[in-house]
């Protein structure tokens, strides 16, 4: 190997360093609640105040709700709970759907960070 | 092919490295990945070996005819895959002409594969979230590609550097080299 090899593999290495640091790095802490539902109106709720809802999606009423910065499905009417199972949400980007029940609830932030899809 | 002492036909030495980049393209496509869009990126070797023998024209030639030629074969061609594969591919061969212009031969086989690796990955990843995956998720990708392509692009070079040498000794010994 040259020494220009050397410093090319070095700055490579860099870069590819760089990437992990900005699109894996600390999430940023959320600010609010973003709840979407089909068919209905949006909400854009704080997480600094703790508050139950009951918001009324396709087939029945889901639960959220808002505790310590942070917010969660607490009960939906849908057969797999995916999204009570979802947990609490906290960071900037974090979602959690209530698909049969239409409803969507993410987190965001002053910094959006990337969310991870997971079903 | 030809004899040592025969100048090279330029069109043919095009053709030849081509079919082979082609084949290894094809080869590749059959493997099994364990993440989507990590793959070795074998053909690269052919792209540099040509890049460090014949320059970047040669180079270029090589590496679109691979993409086009590959995408016929293997029923790709125009598909999103098409798209990925030639923008990646552009990206490589972009980066390769602005290194080969700088740096010339201050850098050898691992330093231009590792570029062209990084380059075809990167633009890959831009044009899915541009055009096919328009969700930022996607960049979530981009470490574990990226550092793939790393790992890959220096290995592809450092098969390319001993081609490179083999084919070097071949001609110091006057026997026939492409």
């Amino acid at each position: 190997m040259k020494p220009g090899d050397v410093a090319v593999v070095a700055l490579a290495a860099a870069v590819v360093a760089a990437s992990w640091v900005i699109f894996w790095g600390p999430a940023a802490a959320g600010e609010r609640a973003h709840i979407v539902v089909t068919g209905g109106e949006s909400l854009d709720l704080s997480l600094a105040g703790d508050r139950d809802l009951e918001v009324e999606g396709l087939i029945g009423t889901s639960v959220i709700r808002i505790r310590d910065g942070r917010v969660r499905f607490v009960d939906s009417p849908c057969v797999a709970r995916y999204c009570v199972h979802a947990g609490w949400l906290e960071s900037a980007g974090d979602v959690a759907a209530c698909l049969p029940n239409g409803v969507v609830v993410e987190v965001t932030g002053r910094r959006e960070s990337y969310d991870a899809l997971s079903f | 092919m030809h004899s040592a002492s025969e100048p090279a036909d330029p069109d043919r030495l095009v053709a030849g490295f081509a079919a082979l980049a082609i084949a290894i393209h094809i080869l590749e496509a059959a493997f099994p990945s364990p993440l989507p869009g990590v793959k070795p990126g074998l053909a690269n070797v052919v792209t540099v070996v040509v890049l460090v023998r014949y320059g970047w024209s040669t180079a270029a030639w090589v590496a679109g005819l691979r993409v086009l030629a590959g995408s016929l074969l293997l029923g790709t061609f125009l598909s999103p895959t098409f798209v990925m594969s030639a923008s990646g591919a552009a990206a490589a061969l972009a980066v390769l002409g602005l290194a080969w212009a700088l740096a010339g031969s201050h850098l050898g086989a691992v330093g231009y594969s590792v570029l062209a690796a990084l380059a075809h990955m990167g633009t890959q990843v831009a044009v899915a979230r541009a055009l096919f995956i328009p969700h930022d998720a996607i960049l979530k990708l981009l470490p574990f590609l990226l550092t793939a392509a790393w790992v890959f692009g220096i290995v592809s070079g450092v098969i390319a550097a001993s081609v490179l040498d083999i084919l070097a000794r071949r001609a110091d010994r006057g026997e026939a080299t492409p």
